[in-house]
């Protein structure tokens, strides 16, 4: 899992209002600016299979989401979507282990996972020479998998090492992604260590992975997106070729992910090991993606975080000089402030001068969000931001795997492909009063987590 | 995830013919009812209009209609190379200050132009060049060209700005060196290229504290002239248009005299064995970065390198990975790369590994490296080595932004556009004597110069059976 800085992406709306079970409907979303063609099809057994052309270079992308993330992993096997996702890649009985890198790399593609709170994604990219051999190797991993014991300890033992690399050896240690989340959500799904205690990791079966297999990564639970240089009635005549004769099954019903409402501010300090400057994490609870106030979140979350014209860095980097960088916005890191299902946060992640106090940055953070609250974005800044926001979102669309991965997580939410071209407008929509109304409803100390970290004492 | 950031080779426009990934190897048969492959589509490579203006500055435009949106690239020669002996690193000061002012401009105002036209713009020293790069919407291209002319030819280095720039490089210098991999690579570059300019991978506390406004502005002076600029334009935009935006914005550019390019010596490769280790207490793993000299682009070598690269731990079925991640699991994301400056090319193996397997992880990348010294590579994977890397560059030609920075690459190094379709031909004509001949002259594991990042006791105790002379990075 990477946590370089996630430039935004994707969707929401309505539970999934997936089209009758052969239709095919071509929805071509309506903005001056651009738009992206899309098909969408529901095979009998369940799968929904999105097609976007692109013919402007002879390459394609493909992402499979399933709806199964960190969230619904089972108490006591903490980073287990994860590690299972990591099973995907291991082989199956027909196509053993060595086989799926072997054709994809051997076709001039590559290929990645990521699991995430609402979804795991399975993801290629390749000249379309390669689209055959691609689509039946995602097919053979949606029928079942070599549930090898010897494969699931090599796993764990590199997914041990992920840990170490990205939290147990490294300065901060991810807190702003995992602690913090820890301290500001009080039920399991949403608040346990998503990469997983080693004891818990230690302590999975194949017996598990089979489990979960069976549970999740069924055909109705996942949807194909593939985006590129092909034909989209030919290749819905493929995918039926490779994906039909898969099986549906029964999905456990989704859980109640609800959190009891935060009553007061939340803060704790931390001391680090590693790192050699402190630094602090700031997450404010959001509203449901599905409300309104979620597009005012996601823009105030670009107005206070997208880039260098950004509200705190002018004010912290540059005017007052307490921090060297301000990232953050609505579901930062994991993911843009347009795809997730459940309870998310705003986040800060803030790296401070070695000399600078806790107080003195929370005391210009504090000024920034409340002269938000009390004059909002003019216009002029406002037009900055949509400006920025259409743009970055563009830059998501630009690619067919990442494109593909856009479309897979909306339809898998709601269903809805053609929002991916309606996000821009959504944007432009909100007014400086949805965003003195939001930042004055959420961004208050009884709705945030503070943890601040600092450089252990040198002995 | 799988397998973070994983390297991304340059060259290609011309797929080979695939054939159905079937030939003989070592592994289990593929899959029988496997479809095969389909006929390779032919990747055209950039068609790149090259002009010069009066003023000797170079612009190369690829028009590219249909996605909205407009990438900008623009490098200057010389990076941490121009840099005086006693400011290493400095060119990290001059690209971070030079869009904060210029004589008409505050640094809030550059910001949020560029952020009205979709952009935020990032400038890059290194050790060759510094680049500057923005992409922005199609319809705000001309908007954003105008700000880009300014800081280039008008940044005014205010004092406040340096200033700030100075203690955020510093803090910022602090909190990196709590990154395994920032001293891996510092202490590599380092051991690798002694009193060479590439020895610099960032400026050290002194040269930030010792440099001032007025040294910015009289090396802006020096650097940023249009006889040593490229301005490359990737998108959707009205090529008559922008060339004429381009020739009004550029066209009264002016530099005085000659400044000559630095001449920078071509690097010795040390023949030395040398271990290399920087303390770094509370580890719970030993980052290993093993490197040497290797080809630059032009060299005739680079193509049969790139491959030898891709074959031994340049792609994820690789040998390395397969053998240290997915048969033993000692790390994560072990990687391979040979990375290309302008007068030499690094070959660079990076794994970060539990410390109870750091001898053993060690023993194992220096197996696979002499075995690239040693053998021959086996037929299906030169051919899975070849296609990955014609297909990488197809993947890395969608992306517009890619493209105007690969260019701007090629140029710091002296090479046209055409390189990208003929470095394509070279990976195809390729042959397993040319790769086994690229094996004995770069891989040797006695070749490498060995770093390694953590706990002193751990890399003391788990490398003390490879006869290495320890030696402590300055």
């Amino acid at each position: 899992m990477e946590i370089s800085k996630f430039i935004f992406f994707k969707c929401a709306c309505a539970r999934l209002v997936l089209l009758g079970s052969l239709g095919v409907m071509h929805a071509v979303a309506q903005h001056a600016g651009w738009n992206v063609p899309v098909a969408i099809k529901k095979l009998p057994n369940g799968l929904t299979v999105v097609i976007s052309e692109d013919h402007s270079a002879p390459t394609f992308g493909v992402c499979v989401s399933y709806g199964i993330g960190f969230r619904l992993e089972p108490e006591g096997r903490t980073g287990f979507a994860h590690l299972f996702e990591h099973m995907m890649f291991e082989g199956t009985p027909r196509a053993p282990k060595g086989t799926l890198d072997k054709v994809i790399e051997g076709g001039g593609g590559n290929n990645n996972g990521d699991t995430r709170y609402d979804f795991t994604e399975y993801i290629e990219a390749a000249p379309v020479s390669a689209l055959d051999p691609i689509l039946w190797i995602e097919a053979d991993r949606m029928k079942t998998l070599d549930f090898s014991p010897a494969n699931l300890e090599n796993q764990r033992k590199v997914v041990e090492e992920e840990v170490r690399v990205n939290v147990l050896n490294r300065p901060y240690g991810l807190f702003f992604a995992i602690d913090l989340p820890g301290k500001a959500f009080d039920t399991f799904p949403n608040s346990h260590n998503f990469y997983g205690e080693f004891k818990d990791l230690d302590a999975a079966r194949i017996e598990d992975v089979q489990k979960f297999y069976e549970q999740y990564y069924a055909p109705n639970n996942a949807v194909l997106a593939i985006v590129g240089d092909v034909n989209t009635p030919d290749l819905f005549a493929k995918v039926e070729k490779y994906f039909a004769s898969i099986p549906s099954r029964k999905t456990p019903p989704r859980p109640s992910l609800a959190e009891v409402p935060q009553k007061a501010e939340r803060r704790s300090v931390q001391t680090d090991k590693l790192a050699r400057v402190p630094a602090i994490a700031i997450g404010y609870r959001m509203p449901e993606r599905t409300t309104r106030d979620a597009v005012a979140a996601a823009v105030t979350g670009e107005l206070l975080h997208n880039g260098q014209a950004s509200r705190l860095y002018q004010e912290l980097v540059k005017r007052k000089q307490v921090a060297i960088s301000a990232d953050g916005g609505l579901n930062w890191p994991l993911g843009n402030p347009f795809e997730y299902n459940g309870p998310t946060l705003m986040v800060s992640f803030v790296v401070t001068p070695p000399n600078v106090t806790e107080d003195a940055v929370i005391g210009a953070y504090d000024a920034a969000i409340s002269d938000l609250a009390k004059k909002g974005p003019d216009t002029a800044e406002l037009k900055r931001i949509r400006a920025k926001m259409r743009s970055d979102w563009y830059a998501q669309l630009e690619i067919p795997i990442s494109r593909a991965s856009l479309l897979s997580h909306m339809v898998l939410f709601d269903g809805n492909a053609g929002r991916v071209s309606a996000i821009p407008d959504e944007i432009e929509r909100v007014s400086t009063a949805d965003i003195q109304a939001f930042v004055s409803k959420y961004l208050v100390p009884q709705n945030r987590t503070i943890i601040y970290r600092a450089p252990e004492a040198k002995k | 995830m799988k397998l973070s950031t994983f390297l991304h080779p340059i060259a290609a426009a011309l797929l080979a013919t695939a054939v159905p990934a079937c030939a003989a190897d070592k592994g289990p048969p593929l899959p029988k009812d496997l479809p095969p492959y389909s006929a390779t589509k032919p990747v055209s490579a950039p068609a790149v209009q090259q002009l010069k203006l009066d003023n000797g500055m170079e612009v190369w435009l690829e028009p590219l209609p249909g996605f909205p949106k407009v990438a900008f690239s623009l490098a200057v020669r010389g990076g941490y190379d121009m840099d005086p002996g006693n400011r290493p690193g400095m060119a990290d000061l001059l690209a971070a200050v030079v869009s904060q002012g210029t004589k008409t401009r505050s640094a809030q105002q550059i910001a949020e132009q560029f952020q009205a036209a979709g952009g935020d713009l990032t400038a890059t020293a290194s050790p060759d060049s510094i680049v500057l790069a923005i992409s922005v919407l199609n319809d705000k291209a001309i908007a954003a060209l105008s700000t880009i002319g300014d800081v280039m030819q008008s940044a005014a280095f205010p004092d406040q700005e340096v200033e700030i720039a100075k203690n955020n490089a510093a803090s910022s210098l602090q909190a990196s060196e709590a990154e395994p991999d920032f001293l891996a690579k510092r202490a590599l570059y380092r051991s690798l290229f002694g009193n060479h300019p590439y020895a610099v991978t960032a400026p050290t506390s002194d040269s930030i504290a010792n440099t001032l406004a007025a040294d910015l502005r009289a090396e802006y002076a020096r650097r940023f002239r249009p006889d040593r600029t490229l301005l490359v334009v990737v998108g959707d935009f009205d090529q008559a248009a922008l060339t004429s935006a381009i020739r009004q914005t550029f066209g009264s550019w002016k530099s005085s005299g000659t400044e000559p390019l630095p001449a920078v010596a071509k690097p010795a490769p040390s023949l030395t064995r040398a271990m290399v280790y920087v303390p770094r207490e509370n580890s719970v793993q030993t980052a290993l970065y093993l490197g040497t000299l290797g080809p630059k682009r032009s060299d005739p070598d680079y193509a049969a390198a790139r491959v030898a690269n891709a074959i031994y731990g340049g792609m994820f079925g690789s040998r390395l990975i397969t053998n240290i991640r997915e048969d033993k699991g000692y790390t994560y994301s072990p990687f391979a790369q040979l990375a290309p400056l302008r007068e030499t090319g690094v070959l660079v193996t990076r794994a970060d590994v539990r410390n109870a397997v750091t001898g053993a992880s060690y023993n194992e990348i220096s197996y696979e490296l002499n075995r690239m010294a040693t053998t021959s590579p086996e037929q299906q994977e030169l051919d899975s080595a070849k296609r990955y890397l014609n297909g990488s560059l197809a993947l890395q030609l969608q992306s517009r932004e890619a493209v105007a920075r690969l260019l701007a690459t090629l140029w710091v190094s002296a090479l046209p556009p055409d390189e990208i379709g003929a470095q394509s031909r070279k990976i195809e004509s390729v042959t397993p004597e040319d790769v086994q001949k690229a094996g004995q002259k770069y891989f040797p594991a006695a070749r490498m110069t060995v770093i390694a990042v953590g706990e002193e006791s751990v890399i003391r105790d788990q490398l003390a059976g490879f006869g290495f002379e320890f030696k402590k990075a300055e």
